[in-house]
């Protein structure tokens, strides 16, 4: 678009640098031993929960689509993966998972997932898949706003139920895990989880990019617009329907690319990643990073991941729920746009205390907690501060 | 009736919201080209009828036609009926808060609606020349990059029938565009109607008289009461007819 | 229903002792009548005491002339061992029973067991036994069967009409023909229309194995006439023999009788299951209820909803505790002790009594905190309320951690719940009895509260126009805290009711989100009614699936894929509040 708002055209160098920082400078540092192979694992980690963010904040923050389930796309990709890697495995007989319900052979399905450029197709199709078709059924019958909340919540809680099930042959409530090679590489080797850590950050930098053009577009400003006041958009002459669908599908896969990557480096996937609880905490990252930004969502994701594994363990791990719950609380009531609408925030706090010097009447909504939807924001917005 | 193939053919028209008929048996006819003001009292199911027409409710029952016949509006959705060129101004402005004056009208402008045009879709020169026009005709060329929510009431409203420009609409639905206004834009608006009408059909609904005299000028007015036709004609006719000055004029309001 | 069981078994005991006579006689005349005037005592003492196994039996089958519960107890008695063969002079053998502690020697006192009274050595002192010196009465198989005679007709006898009806249809069990005779006679006397019932089904079970095949054909009819269920796997084994001796009349009649019986059984089924459901809808609309108020009139998606069940579930385990005998809690290092009223007994089972007002109460407080300090900033950002109190559960659920612990707590939940009444061969769990009527209960408050209270109108008055509302002088603000808090304490009388029938711990609340969420969105939002018929539909449904599929997991998927069809046929759940603002 000709009239792209300023601060991205700013914001551009710094974007480069910072991939540049993440891909090239943090493996090369790792290789001369200034990053420990923790650290650089637990970013691997972080990086996987940063793209599972932008999936989120595309729906949510862009579309106006809070989606639950993206644990569920998440995790579908970790397993599907986790089919590749387990099949990769070699040796002799069936995993324990298949002969604790008396399979002594692998099922039919479990088959071409020995092949990766398979099992990286299903890592696409699968969640693609399952998106599009419940996308297709809610939006057909316009199920939005917190309805469609409570049934992406309702679907990933069903198919958490299925995966905990043994006789899924997916390995229950143990999922897969004791993963040994990937493409001919051992998961050990330190070499190999550099390269996944690069794979990650290139992945980062590419939806990062894609989401950039995409929010840019013409579709970005439907998408937007869509967010804002769908009914308008609909008598506008587009099939928002249409829309939400593709992105619900994109974001879908996004999730569920991540989620492929994240299975290598931890070592395991099962279906407690799944749970509700899960989808709602990537929800938070976004929260708290800044909805409707790309870069947000990602700071999002590593800052709460940071302080999460300085604090989830030793004598503050009990507390640990009581900051996040608590955190989530402040910034919902008092920066609904997270981290990035903070320099925002005070330049209208300023200009606040300024305007209230010069005409104490002026009651005009102070913009920190005016919200972006037409429909919600209207009437008067309460603040903290009354 | 007209002999002329009609426009848009609304017959039998009933729509009830929990016993109360918003739209009681509705006949209404309207030839191309036409600027046709709707007037009636609060309650009158003048927006319901919009409502109708534009596919945001459903009739209980009726036939509602447009061009000619060819097409059975009832069948089609909010988008479909858009597409066919029928636009909308909704009696509250509508617009898009967070996008600038430029997108707003970027958004409406004729043409593919689909997913792919949208993503990898240019906007053509012709394009760029047709958003500076109607930026001109509707007084925002200088807010152009501004966001349209800190917009004040009056430029919204404009900002909406431009954005019904930009679509090409054959038909103009508009609802309420004085309301809100001064009277300087008032009848500013007028104009700009007026200017659009013959290159448009134009369908206005509208309480205020004055604003009414003014864009009417001997065209014909259609005068709703309880869901149903209750008259039709020039200005002068209507309002000398007795059962209006009963339920309308004889108790007249401004009120938006 | 129960009082008229209550005045037959009543009338029945009346006429029991000349019922226990009456039998005694008729079954002595079968008998030698060798010992009629032995007590039971002299009997068992005897028996013990005779010296070949044929004899003891001889001895113990006279029992049968009195089948007395006295009579089965001294026998189980000598079954475990307990009965001593103190040795005399020659032949002569005294059992005696062992009693009081034992002395340094490791002797007991004894008491004969003919009368009671203390056995005596010659130098006319009591003689102290050292059980293991002596031998105790032996019992072989066939005298164990004597003694099962005598205990089986004992129980036939028993004037307590369950036991007894339980004892006839235990008596049909391997179709032994001896047993007709007692039944038969039984049958003549007996009054108790279950237990006329229970005999008729036991004697034509046992006639199904009859030497005479007419009686066998009789008996099929009158089973598949019963619809008896117990008889079903003997017609069917029945029905095999006369298949392979080509015996076509007892073909038809048991192929009859099980048709009979299997439309019985589906029809059982079928009760079951729409109770099994009506029950779990009732759960599921207990939990929801309280949501359909902060959700539904509201539209506050509340996410600590499972909390503030959880909440009153631990006000119910803090009272109790306090009727019982108190309770220490240690929050972060602190140690609180709350002391007991030390109450026990009939006492103590009525803490469920207090403990629903007060859970009521907390959770409506715990209610009124969130409202003041975080929803009424969200009345207009419903998927920002999500997010919120999703923070709040988190943090709900922490507090409760370190006050309670992260373990299940105890509630003990009263005995009668664990009972049932079993009408035409259905069992209604009284448990679930409860659950139905503690919904009825909810709905019959929350809808008084609604329509019958000047809070209710309120209520109303502020969820459909708020504006409107506050224009018209009503504090809305303050309506909307009192609406809030009572779909709260709702929530909280869910916990009350959920710790009698599940576990209580600090993540419970997590089981019953999403159900709660599906329930009202499938009921129509902002519409109590719906929210009713949707929780019982979704538990019928819910049974159903799973009586068919013999799998909760996959009928609860099921029932979640339904409901999302379901609302593409109607997108605002079942019952639309409709109005000419859309969006």
């Amino acid at each position: 678009m000709s009239n792209q708002p300023i601060t991205s055209r700013v914001q551009l160098p710094s974007l480069i640098l910072s991939a540049v920082f993440l891909v090239i400078l943090m493996p090369l540092l790792n290789s001369f031993g200034l990053i420990s192979d923790f650290t650089l694992g637990n970013w691997g980690k972080y990086l996987c929960y940063g793209i599972l963010a932008i999936s989120i904040d595309l729906l949510w923050g862009y579309t106006g689509l809070l989606c639950l389930g993206q644990a569920l796309f998440f995790t579908l990709g970790g397993y599907m993966m986790g089919m590749h890697l387990m099949r990769v495995i070699g040796g002799a007989g069936v995993p324990t998972f298949l002969s604790m319900v008396g399979r002594t052979e692998w099922p039919s399905f479990f088959g071409p997932f020995s092949s990766f450029p398979f099992a990286i197709a299903m890592v696409i199709l699968v969640p693609g898949l399952i998106a599009a078709i419940f996308g297709y059924l809610a939006f057909r019958s316009r199920i939005k706003g917190v309805y469609f909340s409570i049934l992406t919540q309702a679907l990933t809680y069903g198919a958490a139920l299925l995966f905990f099930r043994n006789e899924l042959l997916m390995g229950g409530n143990n999922g897969f895990t004791d993963f040994r090679t990937l493409l001919g590489f051992s998961l050990r080797e330190m070499s190999t989880k550099r390269g996944l850590y690069i794979a990650t950050a290139v992945l980062l930098v590419a939806v990062v990019a894609a989401c950039k053009w995409l929010t840019n577009s013409r579709f970005g400003l439907i998408q937007r617009a869509i967010r804002d006041s769908e009914n308008r958009v609909l008598f506008s002459g587009y099939a928002t329907a249409n829309f939400k669908l593709f992105i619900f599908v994109i974001s879908a896969i996004i999730a569920s690319l991540a989620g492929a990557l994240f299975v290598p480096q931890v070592g395991i996937i099962n279906p407690s990643e799944m749970e509700t609880g899960k989808s709602l905490e990537a929800v938070v990252w976004v929260a708290l990073g800044g909805r409707g930004t790309i870069v947000g969502p990602i700071a999002g994701a590593i800052s709460v991941n940071v302080l999460k594994s300085w604090a989830s363990s030793g004598a503050t791990a009990d507390f640990w729920p009581l900051m996040l719950g608590g955190a989530f609380v402040l910034v919902v009531l008092f920066m609904p746009k997270g981290i990035m609408g903070i320099p925002e925030q005070l330049q209208g706090l300023l200009k606040g205390i300024g305007r209230k010097k010069e005409n104490t009447k002026d009651l005009s909504p102070s913009p920190i907690l005016s919200d972006e939807s037409d429909l919600l924001s209207s009437g008067s917005t309460p603040t903290g501060e009354s | 009736m007209s002999q002329k193939p009609f426009l848009l053919a609304a017959e039998g028209l009933t729509r009830s919201f929990d016993g109360f008929k918003a739209i009681n048996d509705l006949n209404f006819y309207l030839d191309e080209g036409e600027l046709r003001t709707v007037i009636g009292p609060n309650g009158a199911g003048k927006t319901t009828f919009l409502d109708l027409i534009t596919g945001r409710t459903r009739p209980d029952e009726g036939t509602l036609l447009w061009d000619d016949g060819k097409h059975d509006l009832l069948k089609l959705n909010e988008y479909e009926i858009y597409r066919l060129g029928i636009g909308r101004k909704f009696q509250t402005p509508t617009v898009y808060n967070d996008h600038t004056v430029t997108e707003n009208l970027v958004l409406s402008l004729a043409g593919l609606r689909g997913i792919w045009h949208s993503l990898f879709g240019k906007i053509t020169p012709q394009q760029k020349d047709r958003i500076a026009e109607i930026l001109g005709i509707i007084k925002l060329t200088d807010h152009a990059n501004r966001k349209a929510g800190i917009l004040a009431h009056g430029q919204k409203q404009w900002l909406e029938i431009g954005m019904l420009l930009a679509q090409e609409a054959r038909l103009l639905l508009v609802d309420e565009p004085a309301a809100g206004m001064t009277d300087e834009e008032t009848y500013r608006t007028g104009e700009l109607l007026l200017s659009l009408a013959g290159k448009h059909t134009i369908v206005v609904i509208e309480h205020d008289m004055t604003f009414v005299r003014q864009i009417s000028q001997g065209r014909k007015v259609t005068v709703l009461h309880q869901g149903h036709v209750l008259c039709e004609g020039p200005v002068d006719k209507v309002q000398s007819d007795e059962r209006v000055i009963e339920v309308y004029l004889g108790r007249k309001s401004k009120a938006a | 229903m129960a009082t008229s069981m209550h005045k037959l078994s009543a009338r029945n005991s009346k006429n029991r002792l000349w019922l226990v006579l009456l039998i005694g006689c008729m079954l002595a005349s079968l008998d030698t009548v060798k010992a009629q005037e032995r007590t039971v005592r002299e009997t068992v003492a005897a028996a013990a005491a005779a010296s070949t196994p044929g004899e003891q039996r001889e001895i113990i089958l006279t029992l049968k002339a009195k089948p007395s519960p006295e009579a089965v107890k001294w026998l189980e008695k000598w079954k475990e061992g307990g009965i001593f063969l103190q040795k005399g002079e020659g032949d002569l053998v005294t059992p005696v029973l062992l009693t009081g502690d034992a002395d340094r020697d490791g002797g007991y006192a004894t008491l004969r067991v003919s009368d009671n009274s203390p056995l005596l050595g010659s130098d006319g002192k009591a003689i102290r036994i050292n059980p293991k010196e002596v031998e105790f009465a032996d019992t072989d198989s066939g005298l164990r069967r004597a003694m099962k005679e005598v205990s089986d007709l004992a129980a036939l006898a028993n004037p307590d009409t369950v036991k007894r009806i339980r004892a006839i249809q235990d008596s049909a069990i391997g179709q032994k023909q001896e047993k007709l005779p007692s039944l038969l006679l039984l049958k003549s006397i007996e009054k108790d229309p279950g237990a006329l019932h229970a005999l008729d089904e036991a004697i034509a079970i046992i006639q199904l194995r009859s030497p005479v095949v007419a009686e066998r054909i009789g008996a099929c009819t009158k089973l598949g006439e019963m619809s008896s269920i117990p008889a079903s796997d003997t017609i069917k084994t029945i029905l095999t023999e006369a298949v392979a001796a080509k015996d076509t009349a007892t073909i038809i009649a048991a192929k009859k009788a099980l048709i009979a019986i299997d439309a019985h059984i589906s029809r059982i089924n079928a009760v079951g299951t729409a109770f099994r459901g009506l029950s779990l809808g009732s759960v599921l609309l207990v939990v929801a209820i309280g949501l359909a108020i902060t959700f539904g009139l509201m539209g506050i998606i509340n996410m600590a909803h499972g909390e503030l069940i959880a909440v009153g579930a631990y006000t119910t385990y803090v009272i109790q505790n306090i009727f019982a005998t108190g309770l220490k809690l240690s929050p972060l290092g602190f140690s609180i002790s709350i002391p007991g009223m030390g109450l026990s007994g009939s006492g103590l089972a009525m803490y469920f009594a207090v403990a629903i007002p007060a859970s009521f109460i907390i959770a409506a407080l715990v209610g009124v905190l969130l409202e003041r300090s975080v929803i009424q900033f969200l009345y207009k950002r419903p998927l920002e309320s999500l997010l919120a109190t999703w923070g709040i559960s988190l943090v709900l659920q922490q507090i409760l951690k370190f006050i309670f612990g992260s373990n299940n707590v105890q509630v003990t939940s009263p005995a009668w719940l664990s009972g049932n009444w079993t009408v035409n061969d259905i069992v209604f769990g009284w448990n679930r009895v409860f659950v139905i009527s503690f919904a009825v209960l909810i709905i019959v408050i929350t809808w008084l509260v609604l329509n019958k209270t000047s809070l209710g109108l309120l209520i109303r008055a502020v969820m459909q126009n708020r504006n409107m509302a506050a224009c018209m002088g009503i504090r809305t603000e303050r309506v909307n805290t009192m609406t809030f808090a009572f779909g709260c304490g709702l929530a909280g009388l869910a916990g009350a009711f959920l710790s009698q029938i599940g576990n209580v711990g600090p993540q419970m609340g997590q089981l019953y989100i999403v159900d709660s969420f599906m329930t009202v969105v499938v009921g129509g939002v902002g519409n109590i009614m719906g929210t009713v018929i949707s929780a019982l539909g979704i538990g019928v449904a819910d049974q159903t699936l799973q009586q068919y599929l013999g799998n909760p997991v996959i009928g609860k998927i099921l029932v979640l894929g339904a409901i999302i069809l379901f609302l593409q046929w109607r997108p605002a759940g079942l019952f639309v509040t409709r109005s000419r603002s859309l969006d």
